[in-house]
Order: structure tokens, then C-alpha cells, then sequence
């Protein structure tokens, strides 16, 4: 098991450089550049005099071949650097959203998993019943609406109904829990809502299958308790697809809720992505996408993890 | 100038009208209870900013981004007056007054005293010197955004503690314009000995608040300044500058009066959207904005290296019937010229009448336009591309209403909507046949206005990429014009070539501000430019 351990997060090292290498000349390729946009904005006397000297500053100036090995060289010793637009260091910036992108995306796994679990569980036990009908709309629904749409429609039914807006400011939920609460509460349910509806149509399938399989026929027979079947053999097994996608959702919310913090005004890591893009500011998106691919390739690390104590015929394997 | 009332219009719901006309008569309760009531101390002013700076050096910055939050932090040499709506009258803030030499080529300024800084030092010329001297002159190392509108500068004096001289090369009849621009902050010169770049993250001031704390992304907050030289301002406690960057979010959040207001502006369907829902609550106020949408042909494809061709495309126009539409949907109202409408230097609508495309008589100039195409050998159902960025308001109505007006005259424009960096970098590359290009400045005066239209080489800005020497002349004439009748007529010359005789470029429609806040804001009045007026020092809070 160590072994396995030790050759995963081996194989990590070159996933991320090939990000690193991808990231650094997609971002050179497109059009525009952020020294540009700094001094061509509004009430502009764009002097080229002042945009020489920010390309020097910025080390714009340098070959490509000389920028990407400095860049490389800061990233070996975990150093980002500094935002090319605000000039402040990387991890600073990225410490500033990343308790907000990461609460909400942890309040979001909690909403899913308590209407997904439960629900296509249900669902798959009482197959082809109203329940089961139901819990089917329900989830398609989920699929078919958009996050940010339901995001929209919480502001407003809020605004309308009850002339009340969530706070606009966030506060760490250790210093002032309610007012944390009151502010992602909202955009949890409509990001939990959509994410329950690939994992409770996942928990249903895999529930669907377990259920015909030998073993929980052998069990039935040996006259086990039905919840004790249920509970130990069946969903224990059903629940191997269903934690890939709980993990990947869990990866994509860290960085991907870009209209859903739009819409509720939250000062998360996607908005930052989208800002970094907008601005043409190589260093601070190339952070991000590198932090990005990293929560993704440790999460499915964890889950591979995972795989092998759910289910004994991988760890002797 | 400044426009608060509003016209009924087909299609839309009444109640809209009967509650906007509430917030007219409370706005104009409110401009006369303005006069009359005593302003009241206290509370917190907040608003919303939609967007933040790189730094926090307005010197190098040119973005309302970071003028708004941290312009009650800061004193300037001079300001523009708060209560003036054309935004033209310009103020002593730390000057207490001003001389001007016979020969136009010497300003004195006595600066006040007892002014302070916010760590307790003394404010004195030597910092107003210290700060121009890295505006006009910044070392190499240093950026100075604006330093071309200051080249007239040959010097600056601080012979003792409260005067400060600057002395020119040549007249400009804009450098007291220039020395109210609400980016030249007075900063501190024992600082700015020790570190130039000091401020481009460190925030510290001499206004009427002082700086407590930015969160990037979230909020800016100031509170008041006792040491303030002004005695008896500012009259709120604090304020509160909420980052809200989506449209939908700004709106919801004057709405639920979360924020009192948004300083830019908000678009006609958000008005009614806020109207509707606080009625009396909130006051509107409106003015023509010094920011307009153009017309860029680029000169050196054709057939737009024809005058005729390009003159043919602002006769298509009709700017009148363009106004009542989109006026309704978008940020665009005023028909102008290369002055906002109302304020000093602009032309008269009688005159305006009388350049290419501003004729009442549309028919008319369509036959011209299509006589001019014919003349210039471009055939009936020429196609073309228009490049526009992809912002929607007001980029896309007025395009789209640009497309519809020039198939009129038999011409087919394809409207590319494309990326803003991308649009920006084909427009300085010359990589466009027509585009719609834009010219905002921080304060409406014809050196800010017009440089954007001086020859290629002159101008960074000038994407039409045409060399005219007399237009250069122009400029230079108006600009050194210390006689305002002068001026003016330099400044019409300079339109008529601009826009009439070589139509470099057409004027599309002056933008339109609209600032719905709440009633309770008080002591602010709108101007044409989003930059100005937002020290906050005479602004207080009714309840």
C-alpha cells in the first residue's frame, strides 16, 4: 500500500509540470496583454514611454524561454511570485478568497450528500414507484438548472418577498457564525442542489446494480437483516462511483463557481480566476490553474485512497 | 444641465412614471431641502464600486476604481467645485488662492495653513512640490499616468512654506483644469524621499477621512478625519465603499439598501428597476456624461481612405430619432459634439446643426451620403466590419443601431463583437476596417477632450491612424488660447475639422448618467464626469 502511495504522488510531479508547461504558453497566445490594459483605460493619455517601462518591470521584456524557467524555478521552491496587476504576492491574494471558495464549497458537498444520499437510495429501493418518479424529476431538474439561475432566483425572491438581501460582506464563520451563515447559506443550496442531482441519479444506479448482485442475494438467503444488508453490503459497494463524483464536484467548486459568486457577490477564488484572465495577469492565473489541477489531482488521490478501504478487492490487488 | 426630468414613453408601465415622477419631486424637495436644512453629522455613507485598481498610487492609476474609494482620503491643489453640474468650475482645496501672471506663463499658489496629514505632520508646499514633481517630472523607475498633460510645466517653486509656483514654457489655458484632476492626491514628501513607490501600496492622506482598511475584493472603509482643515466637515462618521462587481448585484444592493449608492451609474431599465421598488425612497439624478461612443474608420484601408466615404457614414445618421430611441434602453442621450452639451466650450445645437449628420433634415443627407458613395465608387450593398468590444451597454445598442442607420444609405456592416483586449489590440494595431471606439475623460475640458484626435505619433490613441497638421495646429491653438471666447473658436474649428470638413471620425451620442440613490444622500450633486466629486467631505445623511 505504501508502495502504491508513494508511485501516486510520484506520478503527480509530471501531471503537474505538463499543467505548468500548457498554462504558461496557452496564457502568452492570447490576444492582448496586461500592461495595455493597465494604461489604456478610461481618461488614458496612453504614453508609450509608460508602457516600456512597466514590460521592464514586469520582466515582459525577456524571451519566453527566460520568463518560463524563472517562473519554473520560483514554482520548485513553492514561490508564486507577485500578482502582475496589484503587485501583491500570489498567496496573499489567493489566502484572501480561499476560506470563503473553500467553505462554500464544503457547505455545498454537505447539501448534496444529505438530499443525494438519502434520496437515490430511496429511490432505488422503491424503483418505478411515485417516490422513485419523483425523486427522478427532481434530480433531472437539478441537472437541467443552472446554479447561478437558481442563485438569481433566491436574490430576487428574497429581495421581493421579504425586501432582504444576504449580507454583502463575508465574515468568518468564527467571528460572527450567523452572519457567515446568512451569506452562504443561499449560494450552498443552489450550488447543493445541482451537484445533489448527478450524485443522487449516481446513488441510484449503483444502488440499482449492488441490489441485483449475487452476494446480496447470499445474504437475503443467509436471512440477514435487510438494513443491515443494505447498510453494509449494499451501499458500502454502491458507494465507489458515487464518491468519484462527490470528489470531482467537491475539486471543481474550489476554483469553479464564477456566476454563482457574480450573483452573490462573493469574494471567492472564481472570481479572482475570471479577474486574473480579464487582466491578462500571467502570473496570478497560472497560480491558479496550478492550484487548481493540484486540488483536483490530490482529491481523486484521496479517492483512489478511498477505493482501496471500501472495497478489499482492490487493496489485495 | 444636469437632466431630472423624465418623459413618458410607449411601452412602458405606468406606475413607473407616476413613481419616477415622485422621485423628481423628491428630488427637487430634496435640491431645495438641500439648500435649507442643516446638514446632519453622523452615520456611515455606503456605497458600491464595481470594480478596484491595481494600486492605490493615483498618480499612476487612471480608473474611477480607485478615485472613489480613496478620494475622501486625500486633498488635491485644487478640486472642481461639488456643487457645480457641469463639473468645469474649478475650486481651491489646499489652495487658498491663486494668481496668474500677466503673460499667462506663471501660477501662484498661497496653500492653506493648519493643514495636516493624517500621522499629524504639518502639510506644507514642500509636499504639493514633492507631489507634482513625480507627476510632471517622475524618475525613471516611476509611473505617472498623465504626465503628457503637464509638458508645459518648466518648473515648480516652493520658495516658502505655503506658496508654491509653477512656472510654464508656453500659456496653457488648461493647466488649472489639470491641477484639479482628482488623481493628484498631495502626497507626503518625506516620503516620497525615502521610497517613490511607497504609495502605490501604503494609503495615507490629508482629507477629510481617514483610511482604515481595504479587504481586496470586498470592501473599503474610511472614517472621519477631526484634524480636518475644514472646520466643522466632513459630517459622517465613516464610509463604506462595498466591491460589488455584477450589474444584478449593484442594483439588488441599492434595492435593498444595502449601499445608498453606486457613483458611476446605472442604466435606464436599473433606474425604473430601483424606482419601482423604493418609490419615494430614492432620488434620481441625472446628467449628460463625459464619455462618448465613436465612429473609428481606419484611414489607411479603403474606401475609408476617402473622405467622402467616411463622410458618407456620419450623414447616414440620424442622431435625433437615435437619441429618443435608444436613450430609452441605454446609457446614450445627448446629441453633442466634441464637448458635452451644456457645459463652456460646447457648441450651441443651432450650430451643431450645421456639421454632417447633425441636420434635422435626415432625408437630405441620406441622399448626400448615397451621392458621396457613388462619387467614391463604393457600390450599392458595400459590406464591411464593425468592430465593437463585447461590453454590452452601451456598446451593443448603439452598434446595433449604427448597423440599421448605415444600410439606409445601401451599406452592410457585420457587426464583430469581440473580446475587449482583443478589440483593443486590433485598434491600436490598425487591424480593423470600422470600429466603434470610445473617448471618456476624468473632467470635461477640450485639451482632456480633443488630444485623442491629434495626427498618429502625437496621440497614442488615435486609431483612425491619420496624420493632420492642421488639426494638430488646432489643438495647439485652443490649447494655449487664454481668452475663453478665443478658445472657443479654436475649439469649433478643431470640431469642424474633426467631424465636418476630413471626418476622421464620427461622433455617435454623448453618454447619459443616471445615479438613482437613496433620498437620504445628501449634499452630493452629479456631474458629467464619474471621476470628479467624490471627496464626500459636504455630504451628509438625512436620517
Amino acid at each position: 500500500m505504501i508502495k502504491y502511495i508513494i508511485k501516486r504522488l510520484l506520478l503527480m510531479i509530471p501531471t503537474l509540470f505538463g499543467v505548468a508547461v500548457i498554462i504558461f504558453f496557452l496564457m502568452r497566445i492570447v490576444p492582448g496583454d496586461i500592461v495595455e490594459l493597465r494604461f489604456a483605460g478610461e481618461s488614458a493619455y496612453a504614453q508609450k514611454e509608460n508602457l516600456d517601462k512597466e514590460r521592464v518591470r514586469l520582466g515582459l521584456d525577456k524571451p519566453i524561454w527566460q520568463q518560463f524557467l524563472t517562473w519554473i524555478g520560483g514554482l520548485l521552491r513553492l514561490d508564486f511570485g507577485t500578482s502582475m496587476w496589484t503587485g501583491a504576492p500570489i498567496t496573499e491574494e489567493i489566502r484572501l478568497r480561499f476560506a470563503l471558495s473553500l467553505q462554500l464549497a464544503i457547505m455545498a458537498t454537505i447539501v448534496a450528500i444529505l438530499l443525494a444520499i438519502p434520496l437515490g437510495v430511496i429511490a432505488a429501493l422503491r424503483q418505478d414507484t411515485w417516490i422513485d418518479y419523483t425523486v427522478r424529476i427532481m434530480s433531472i431538474a437539478g441537472l437541467a438548472t443552472p446554479s447561478f439561475w437558481l442563485g438569481i432566483v433566491f436574490i430576487l425572491g428574497l429581495l421581493i418577498v421579504f425586501k432582504w438581501l444576504p449580507p454583502m460582506v463575508y465574515t468568518p464563520f468564527w467571528v460572527n457564525p450567523v452572519q457567515n451563515l446568512a451569506q452562504l447559506i443561499w449560494p450552498a443550496l443552489a450550488v447543493g442542489y445541482r451537484y445533489s442531482a448527478v450524485a443522487t441519479r449516481m446513488t441510484r444506479s449503483a444502488m440499482l446494480e449492488v441490489l441485483r448482485e449475487d452476494y446480496i442475494r447470499t445474504a437475503r438467503a443467509k436471512g440477514l437483516w435487510e438494513k443491515l444488508i443494505l447498510s453494509r453490503h449494499a451501499l458500502k459497494n454502491a458507494m465507489l462511483p458515487v464518491l468519484t463524483v462527490i470528489a470531482l464536484e467537491f475539486a471543481f467548486l474550489i476554483g469553479g463557481l464564477v456566476v454563482t459568486e457574480q450573483v452573490f457577490n462573493l469574494n471567492g477564488l472564481g472570481m479572482l480566476f475570471v479577474e486574473a484572465v480579464g487582466h491578462r495577469d500571467y502570473t496570478l492565473t497560472q497560480a491558479l490553474v496550478m492550484l487548481v489541477a493540484f486540488v483536483f489531482i490530490f482529491v481523486n488521490f484521496l479517492v483512489d485512497l478511498a477505493y482501496a478501504w471500501l472495497d478489499p478487492r482492490i487493496r489485495f490487488r | 444641465m444636469t437632466d431630472v426630468r423624465r418623459r413618458d414613453a410607449p411601452g412602458v408601465p405606468r406606475h413607473l412614471f407616476v413613481l419616477a415622477a415622485v422621485s423628481i419631486v423628491m428630488l427637487l424637495a430634496g435640491r431645495g431641502a438641500d439648500a435649507q436644512e442643516r446638514p446632519r453629522y453622523g452615520g456611515e455613507l455606503v456605497y458600491v464600486v464595481p470594480t478596484e485598481p491595481a494600486s492605490y498610487d493615483g498618480h499612476r492609476e487612471g480608473t474611477f476604481a480607485l478615485v472613489h474609494p480613496l478620494a475622501p482620503v486625500y486633498s488635491t491643489l485644487l478640486r472642481f467645485d461639488p456643487t457645480d453640474r457641469t463639473g468645469t468650475k474649478v475650486v481651491g482645496d489646499l489652495a487658498e488662492s491663486w494668481t496668474v501672471a500677466k503673460d499667462g506663463r506663471t501660477y501662484t499658489f498661497k496653500i492653506r495653513r493648519g493643514v495636516r496629514f493624517h500621522d499629524g505632520s504639518d502639510l506644507t508646499s514642500k509636499d504639493v512640490k514633492a507631489s507634482y514633481d513625480k507627476i510632471v517630472n517622475p524618475p525613471a523607475d516611476v509611473i505617472s499616468f498623465r504626465k503628457g498633460q503637464y509638458t508645459a510645466i518648466e518648473a515648480i517653486e516652493a520658495p516658502d512654506p505655503t506658496t508654491v509656483i509653477f512656472r510654464l514654457k508656453w500659456p496653457a489655458a488648461s493647466l488649472i483644469t489639470a491641477l484639479a484632476s482628482p488623481f493628484n492626491w498631495i502626497y507626503k514628501a518625506d516620503i516620497l524621499a525615502k521610497d517613490m513607490h511607497w504609495y502605490e501600496t501604503h494609503v495615507m492622506g490629508s482629507g477629510a477621512f481617514v483610511f482604515v482598511e481595504h479587504v481586496k475584493g470586498a470592501y473599503w472603509a474610511g472614517k472621519k478625519n477631526p484634524s480636518y482643515w475644514d472646520k466643522g466637515k466632513p459630517y459622517l462618521d465613516g464610509y463604506r465603499a462595498l466591491v460589488v462587481k455584477d450589474g444584478n448585484a449593484q442594483v439588488a444592493a441599492v434595492r435593498a439598501e444595502r449601499a445608498h449608492v453606486q457613483f458611476r451609474g446605472f442604466t435606464p431599465a436599473e433606474r425604473d428597476s430601483i424606482v419601482q421598488a423604493l418609490g419615494p425612497k430614492v432620488t434620481v439624478q441625472e446628467s449628460p456624461w463625459d464619455c462618448v461612443l465613436l465612429v473609428g474608420m481606419n484611414h489607411e484601408k479603403k474606401p475609408w481612405d476617402d473622405k467622402r466615404a467616411r463622410r458618407a457614414l456620419t450623414l447616414a445618421l440620424d442622431r435625433y430619432q437615435g437619441s429618443q430611441a435608444l436613450s430609452k434602453i441605454a446609457i446614450v442621450k445627448s446629441v453633442g459634439g466634441v464637448q458635452v452639451p451644456g457645459t463652456p466650450f460646447a457648441t450651441p445645437p443651432a450650430e451643431l446643426e450645421k456639421l454632417a449628420g447633425y441636420s434635422h433634415d435626415t432625408a437630405k443627407s441620406r441622399a448626400e451620403a448615397r451621392r458621396l458613395l457613388k462619387e467614391a465608387g463604393v457600390p450599392e450593398g458595400f459590406a464591411f466590419s464593425l468592430k465593437n468590444r463585447n461590453v454590452p451597454m452601451p456598446y451593443e445598442p448603439v452598434a446595433i443601431w449604427l448597423v440599421d442607420q448605415w444600410r439606409r444609405v445601401g451599406l452592410q456592416a457585420r457587426h464583430d463583437f469581440i473580446e475587449s483586449t482583443k478589440w483593443e489590440a486590433d485598434l491600436r494595431e490598425g487591424n480593423y476596417e470600422v470600429a466603434v471606439d470610445t473617448q471618456c475623460s476624468y473632467a470635461v475640458d477640450p485639451d482632456l477632450d480633443l488630444y485623442k484626435f491629434q495626427s498618429m505619433g502625437i496621440s497614442g490613441n488615435n486609431y483612425g491612424r491619420y496624420v493632420d497638421q492642421t488639426l494638430d495646429d488646432l489643438y495647439q491653438k485652443q490649447s494655449r488660447a487664454l481668452d475663453a471666447e478665443e478658445r472657443k473658436k479654436w475649439v469649433r474649428d478643431f470640431e469642424r475639422r474633426l467631424l465636418d470638413e476630413e471626418t476622421h471620425y464620427a461622433y455617435t451620442l454623448q453618454w447619459h448618467r443616471i445615479i438613482p440613490h437613496s433620498a437620504k444622500l445628501r449634499g452630493w450633486t452629479i456631474t458629467p464626469s464619474h471621476f470628479v466629486n467624490n471627496q464626500l467631505d459636504g455630504v451628509w445623511l438625512s436620517e
